[in-house]
């Protein structure tokens, strides 16, 4: 079953430039969405009815297989992909209308698919670092899609930092591998005794492991590609880089904290004590650096490395509450954040605009997109009763819970956050409800120019299930906490 | 002495004597007769390696009727049989993907010897794989020194000829200090067969005596050999000699001749000197430092280029560094890395080298702004090239991540200094690679409206099946490098 | 009796009133019908507050937020008192701005967020936990700064903004509290004195003490108590006046409400008498009276001058909560509505001055007594109640509060005297920035040698003025029989501690 829900997207995405449709082709689209649709069926009826997904591929080293296994760490993450994808797909038929070479761009797109299911799913962590390598790859063409100046130096940052910090993670697979846990366990794989003979190698292994993978979550000091990857367009910023990409690379710390090197050994040490700092300030920082962006894209992606870092703190807190509030917010935050960008993309396709002060006013003339970025903006900020603030909560009591001064100064650090999501996200709101339209744009600015269907339906759709998690996030929350070990 | 068993003999023999024939023949019959011998060695190489995959045990084998210690003799194992494929293999298919394009580079006249010098050159590898005693080893280093600066001086431009005699130099100082070492070797030790070299310096080494001309020797022989195989700070004449050749010899050049070097020193520290010998004079300590310094500088030279040709040979500069870092660790681990990038490295090298030939073909020139997007002219050839290029980066499923992986683990001392230089290198120097193999991809894809003529050639179909052959190699070599791994150790551990 | 899901109505009716009008009247064409409905919605509103408000106590849980976070209503006095006043209060301001903004654009944003922001005020007084509380606090902030948008100016926005980044600050340190005192609360419901189990408690008294100030600055920053009070001056004189009314009067009275529910129904009274926590806190108010008080007086912007003097007020309101003594709490209670009925009026009409005359500095003021007569003398006649002069309701609570602080304990004796003293110059000071407004209102003073000037009159329509004369009415009747509330609050104060 597994092996479908691979190989479906994949090889769907390889054939379809054989299929040299026209520029605008509605069979491509129907095409894509078919193939990317039954594999999310096949993902959501695999996961409602239990069955197990599993494959095992061949021994590549010694101690080192490639398997896929997926729990229900593993089942959050692919719901999330599974719901996302069509709709971003759907969105994207209607946005590459503007842009060129639309084969190329949808057959990497679906092919980057395929590999998210194979992170998401993987059962060991040679196996997840083969598919986190191969999924830079794969959106590398993504992202200097555009060819102009700004893509390709944004490709060429996003490869250099992802593959240079990649390389870290890699040291400490090889190690693990060496010193006999290459698989995952929950709580940690590798025996006590092993622990207290290499202790504080394995924590400074942790710690790059943190590093490496948290790359794609853009932690800092590696957290400026992703800001510039929004030269992509925008259906690629929109998913990639804000749903699956980057968490990707959260669910990767996360299963490396929990199933690798597990919390019990790491709990306490200087080890999280560095992991925690690294993931508090790049909350508060990038929280800063986005109200200081105009441009609204990067203001967004500067908001996305924050975010992300809310994450990778309920991950370092080490408990069980923490991980869950990190998998919370790895769901909801996906489902705001992927609205906020539609919301950016339909702006600019209608209007040209990128930037914040370039949007004033725009409330009359595109009021569904305004709508949908106004109640996922205030969704973000925290606010009840939307279901960013469950997450946010749950992040908040997982780290008083801890009793430690950490779990205060990272409760701190989330709040100062929120205060500048506020002010950074609530300033584009008020901006396109209550300035008027600029001199330029006011003759733009008479006639309606809400997108078309293809790009309401999805945004639409997320917003109502943010809305309603907030009111109804019970299930959702109960869920999570069960998987916790 | 069953048939099987004087393979090797064929495989050094046959192309000395075909070599000698092809001198006197025509052109076009020179290069078949070079592709078919070539062709016949893999092939006699792989039902070696068969055979001895399958349990056999080392021998040895009597050169003429001469028993050792008067006689010569060659020395036949798991691993020297499996480098033994290996080098043919990567041979071959560089031959068969350079040497029949060779019009527009060479004048008619120089054609024949091309395939002359070239199957020289494979005997002499094949020699030094395989030989068991240190004046053999020298003269067929000679002979290989001699056919390469042939293979670059053939390049009939001004360039070429001052790459030639740079290559030259070097190449025969760094021969003066081996033979030096050797002379140095047959005084202390009375021998000049491998085996009871090892016992009598054995023995050396732990009476004590002696102690200063047995740290000169080896470290005149390591430096020699370093400088034939362009270790940092003898880096120099690499990329103009690799920048500048044909395509076939550039090809050859980088992967095999420099890698015949290295491994002839791993077979040196192994099975003659014995690694206690090197660890004691902490000579490896110092090629530790000089692989991992190489390895940066290379990627750091490689950065600056402008001709796609040249930053191929500066990042062979940064891949011999691997090499010597993997020896210089001075642990079985250690070689057996080595050893396996010796493989890794020349499928991808050769691999870059003829697919930036294929791409310099529809661009006309090797410089950047011409070779921009060559990817849409030339896709195959492109693919081919983002292959090798991943190989070099260490990305999964490639020949080089698993020779990463295995230096990782080589380097894995847990927590000593050693452990923590090796790591760190290895991640500065994958972020490097990234640097300048990502910009050169990127290049390649462009959309190239920029107003430079380009010709309209199309790439031979020889030349297809030469790259898919590299390619198909560097992705075998990354997805079942455990199985070759394996058979590497147990050729270790019987090649003392 | 009433069900308990009555509790919803007081609520969603305005919401949803709130909605209709916002949704279905986008460009705003037709005035009469959209006013008919936005008064009828206020009336009913404040109509089916009315049983709530007479029966016994109500208990209503909605949903939970997370697995853990009950949504839950309850009606205690508390919640009655302050809704009683609110729903009041801003039914009637309502009403003063069908006339205040006739003929303004976007009118329907207006009032849908008016309506709104009534249906999220009930919300808040009948919060039967913190976390509901917090809610309705945030949504109330974000409901509100349309309000001040609403002229859409650069200067309007600007202050929006800032009133939503101060009170996102003040938010922000509320949840701080919240989360960090999770841990100690027993059960997720206000009870009189305080929810915090004793036993978790010991040993971290400190800390719990810590999170009080914390979230009594979280709170205080929407009661405009320094030192994040900066948003109140910036924000009032670029509302329109029926905005900036309901902002001095009624949503100042959500960061009250919200300290009083923390000090007294959450930690509790008993742990934080004699503390650090409550010398900080009386200091900060005390402060605060006296500079609100001071800088009104220098004040020649009209609105600014009374945006000033509400910063001082409140704090009269939460100084008398500092004391933790039921005199004092009382007698802040009894303020609690004498400052909404009073700063209501006084707004309103300066709202008036500054729609039919035109005037907004106090020195353009001259003879506009004789110009409005009605509107002048409800703005003296509550002018004189805020300074503290009977009849007035103003008076009553300024009483209690002195008395008050002269018999509180726990707290350093020097603050016996240095708070009754701060009341009565913040009093003097009071008098000052009022009643001279007033003086110079009715008694212009002719010039030498001028013409007498000719007093056209100008008098605000009736829907402007019966609000205003209803509210003065009122303050003063309470004024004279305060009796009822005074039980009211001294039982609410035997409650609580």
């Amino acid at each position: 079953m597994l092996i479908v829900c691979i190989l479906l997207p994949l090889l769907g995405g390889a054939l379809l430039p054989l299929g040299r449709f026209p520029e605008r082709s509605r069979l491509r689209g129907i095409l894509t969405e078919a193939v990317v649709c039954l594999t999310s069926v096949l993902i959501a009826v695999a996961l409602f009815r239990g069955i197990p997904l599993e494959w095992t591929l061949w021994e590549v080293f010694p101690g080192a297989v490639i398997a896929f296994r997926c729990d229900g760490m593993s089942s959050v993450f692919l719901g999330l992909i599974a719901f996302l994808w069509p709709l971003a797909s759907l969105y994207g038929f209607s946005y590459m209308e503007h842009e060129h070479r639309p084969n190329a761009f949808f057959a990497w797109y679906t092919i980057c698919y395929g590999i998210t299911v194979c992170v998401a799913s993987a059962g060991n962590l040679f196996t997840m670092y083969l598919a986190f390598e191969c999924l830079t790859l794969i959106t590398l063409p993504l992202v200097w899609h555009k060819w102009n100046e700004e893509s390709v130096a944004a490709a060429r940052k996003y490869a250099l930092y992802v593959l240079g910090a990649a390389a870290l993670g890699f040291l400490a697979l090889v190690s693990l591998t060496a010193l006999g846990g290459a698989d995952f366990r929950p709580g940690g794989v590798l025996p006590a005794e092993i622990w207290a003979a290499h202790g504080d190698l394995l924590r400074a292994l942790y710690v790059l492991a943190f590093l490496g993978f948290g790359v794609k979550a853009a932690v800092l000091p590696f957290s400026s590609w992703l800001p510039t990857a929004s030269a992509a367009p925008t259906p690629v910023t929109a998913l990639l880089h804000a749903v699956a990409v980057v968490n990707a690379g959260a669910f990767c710390v996360a299963r490396v904290t929990w199933f690798s090197f597990g919390p019990e050994m790491l709990a306490g040490t200087w080890a999280q004590t560095a992991v925690l700092l690294i993931a508090c300030c790049t909350v508060v920082i990038c929280s800063a650096l986005a109200v200081r962006e105009n441009h609204l894209k990067r203001r967004l992606a500067w908001s996305t490395a924050s975010n992300l870092s809310y994450i990778l703190v309920g991950v370092a807190l080490m408990t069980g509450e923490g991980l869950t509030g990190a998998l919370s917010h790895l769901v909801i935050h996906g489902l705001m954040k992927i609205v906020l960008f539609f919301a950016a993309g339909a702006i600019l396709v209608r209007s040209g605009k990128e930037y914040v002060s370039e949007v004033r006013g725009f409330a009359r003339p595109m009021p569904f997109v305004c709508a949908c970025f106004s109640v996922c903006a205030v969704a973000v900020v925290g606010i009840p009763p939307l279901s960013g603030f469950v997450s946010k909560w749950i992040l908040l009591e997982a780290a008083i819970h801890t009793g430690r001064a950490s779990g205060i100064f990272a409760g701190a650090c989330l709040i100062i956050s929120s205060v500048l999501t506020a002010v950074y996200l609530l300033s584009v709101v008020t901006a396109f409800y209550f300035r008027p339209l600029s001199e330029e744009n006011r003759a733009w600015g008479a006639e309606h120019h809400d997108p078309d269907l293809r790009m309401k339906l999805p945004m639409a759709l997320i917003t109502a299930l943010v809305v309603i998690l907030g009111f109804w996030s019970e299930p959702l929350v109960t869920f999570i906490r069960s998987l916790v070990p | 002495m069953s048939l099987w068993q004087s393979i090797p003999f064929a495989c050094i023999l046959l192309p000395l004597a075909a070599a000698a024939l092809t001198a006197a023949l025509p052109t076009r019959r020179a290069r078949y007769v070079a592709g078919f011998v070539l062709l016949v060695q893999t092939v006699l190489s792989a039902l070696l390696v068969a055979r001895m995959a399958s349990g056999n045990e080392s021998y040895v084998y009597m050169m003429g009727h001469y028993p050792a210690p008067w006689g010569n003799e060659i020395r036949v194992g798991l691993l020297e049989s499996v480098i033994g494929l290996f080098f043919s293999l990567v041979m071959t298919l560089s031959v068969l993907g350079g040497l029949f394009v060779l019009e527009q580079e060479l004048l008619s006249d120089r054609h024949s010897l091309m395939s002359a010098l070239l199957l020289l050159l494979s005997s002499a590898l094949q020699a030094q794989v395989y030989t068991n005693d240190l004046f053999t080893a020298y003269v067929f280093v000679e002979i290989m020194t001699i056919s390469a600066v042939g293979l670059i001086a053939a390049h009939d431009t001004g360039r070429g000829q001052v790459a030639a005699m740079r290559y030259m130099i070097m190449n025969l100082i760094g021969s003066a200090l081996f033979l030096l070492s050797i002379i140095l070797l047959y005084d202390l030790t009375g021998h000049l067969l491998m085996s009871p070299i090892h016992d009598s310096v054995g023995s050396l080494r732990g009476s004590g005596a002696y102690r200063l001309p047995l740290t000169v020797v080896v470290a005149l022989m390591c430096g020699g050999l370093a400088i034939k195989s362009a270790l940092w700070p003898f880096h120099t004449w690499v990329p103009d000699a690799y920048g500048t050749s044909t395509p076939a010899a550039s090809a050859i050049l980088s992967s095999l001749v420099s890698e015949g070097y290295v491994f002839l020193m791993v077979k040196l520290i192994w099975r003659m000197l014995g690694p206690e010998t090197i660890v004691s004079t902490h000579v490896n300590d110092v090629i530790l430092v000089f692989g991992i310094i190489g390895m940066i500088s290379g990627s750091v030279g490689a950065i600056r280029q402008v001709n796609i040709k040249r930053l191929i040979a500066w990042s062979s500069v940064a891949q011999i560094g691997y090499m010597y870092m993997g020896i210089g660790l001075g642990t079985a681990a250690g070689l057996e890395a080595a050893c396996f990038h010796i493989l890794s490295h020349a499928a991808a090298k050769a691999l870059l080298f003829l697919s930036a030939n294929s791409l310099h073909a529809v661009s006309g020139s090797y410089r950047m702004e011409y070779i921009r997007g060559s990817g849409r002219r030339a896709p195959l050839a492109a693919a081919a090239f983002i292959v090798g290029a991943l190989s070099l980066v260490g990305i999964p499923f490639t020949a080089g991540f698993a020779s990463k992986w295995f230096f990782a683990q080589a380097g894995l001392a847990y927590g000593s200094l050693r452990m923590i230089l090796v790591f760190a290198a290895l991640v500065i120097s994958t972020a490097l690679n990234v640097v300048y193999f990502m910009g050169a991809i990127i290049r390649i894809f462009s959309p190239a409206d920029d107003g430079l003529s380009r010709p309209d050639k199309r790439v031979g179909p020889l030349r297809y099946v030469a790259l898919a052959g590299l390619a198909g190699l560097t992705v075998l070599l990354g997805c079942i490098p455990g199985q070759i791994m394996a058979w590497i150790t147990e050729g270790l551990s019987r090649f003392g | 009796m009433l069900p308990s899901w009555y509790l919803l109505v007081p609520i969603l009716l305005p919401v949803i009133g709130g909605l209709v009008v916002g949704l279905c009247d986008p460009v705003g064409k037709k005035d009469r019908p959209r006013t008919w409905w936005t008064g009828s919605v206020l009336a009913l509103s404040l109509l089916s507050v009315l049983p709530v408000l007479f029966s016994p106590a109500l208990e209503l849980q909605l949903f939970r937020l997370s697995d853990n976070l009950p949504v839950f209503l309850r009606s205690d006095d508390t919640g009655k008192y302050f809704a009683a006043v609110m729903s009041f209060v801003w039914c009637l301001a309502g009403f003063y701005s069908f006339g205040y903004l006739k003929g303004e654009e976007h009118l329907p944003r207006y009032y849908a967020f008016c309506l709104m922001t009534m249906g999220v005020l009930m919300g808040l007084c009948f919060s039967g936990n913190i976390i509901t509380y917090y809610m309705c606090y945030e949504l109330m902030t974000l409901l509100t700064v349309p309000l001040v948008m609403h002229e859409m100016t650069p200067d309007s926005v600007a202050a929006g903004i800032k009133y939503l980044i101060f009170s996102v600050i003040g938010a922000s340190l509320v949840l701080l509290g919240i989360f960090q005192l999770a841990p100690y609360m027993s059960s997720w419901s206000f009870a009189p004195g305080g929810i915090l189990d004793a036993e978790k408690v010991a040993g971290h008294e400190n800390t719990v003490v810590a999170i009080a100030l914390i979230m009594a600055l979280g709170f205080g920053t929407k009661a405009g108590m320094f030192p994040l009070h900066g948003w109140l001056p910036t924000a009032h004189p670029v509302a329109p006046a029926s905005a900036s009314a309901v902002l001095s009067g009624i949503i100042t009275k959500a960061g009250v409400l919200g300290i009083l529910r923390s000090v007294y129904f959450l930690i509790g009274p008993d742990l934080l008498r004699g503390s650090w926590m409550q010398i900080t806190w009386m200091s900060l108010t005390l402060l605060t009276v006296f500079m609100g008080s001071l800088l009104a007086f220098r004040e020649n912007l009209l609105k600014k001058r009374l945006a000033w003097s509400s910063v001082s007020q409140v704090s009269y309101v939460l100084f008398g909560l500092s004391t933790m003594h039921p005199v004092g709490v009382v007698g802040a209670l009894l303020h609690v509505a004498a400052h909404a009925l009073i700063k209501n009026t006084l707004f309103m009409s300066a709202g008036s001055i500054i729609r039919q005359a035109k005037h907004t500095r106090v020195d353009e003021l001259e003879g506009i007594g004789k110009r409005m007569p009605v509107t002048m003398w409800c703005f003296t006649l509550v002018s004189v109640g805020l300074v503290g002069i009977p009849p007035c309701l103003g008076f009553v609570s300024k009483w209690y509060l002195a008395q008050g602080a002269l018999s509180m304990s726990g707290v350093p004796g020097f603050f016996s005297w240095l708070a009754p003293a701060i009341l009565l110059i913040s009093a003097l000071l009071t008098a000052g920035y009022l009643l001279t407004v007033s003086i110079r209102a009715f008694f212009p003073g002719k010039k030498e040698h001028a013409p007498s000037p000719v007093w056209e009159k100008c008098e605000a329509p009736w829907i402007m003025l019966v609000p205003m004369l209803l509210l003065t009415a009122l303050s003063i009747l309470l004024g004279i029989f305060p009796g009822a509330l005074i039980r009211l609050f001294e039982g609410l104060a035997g409650l609580v501690m």
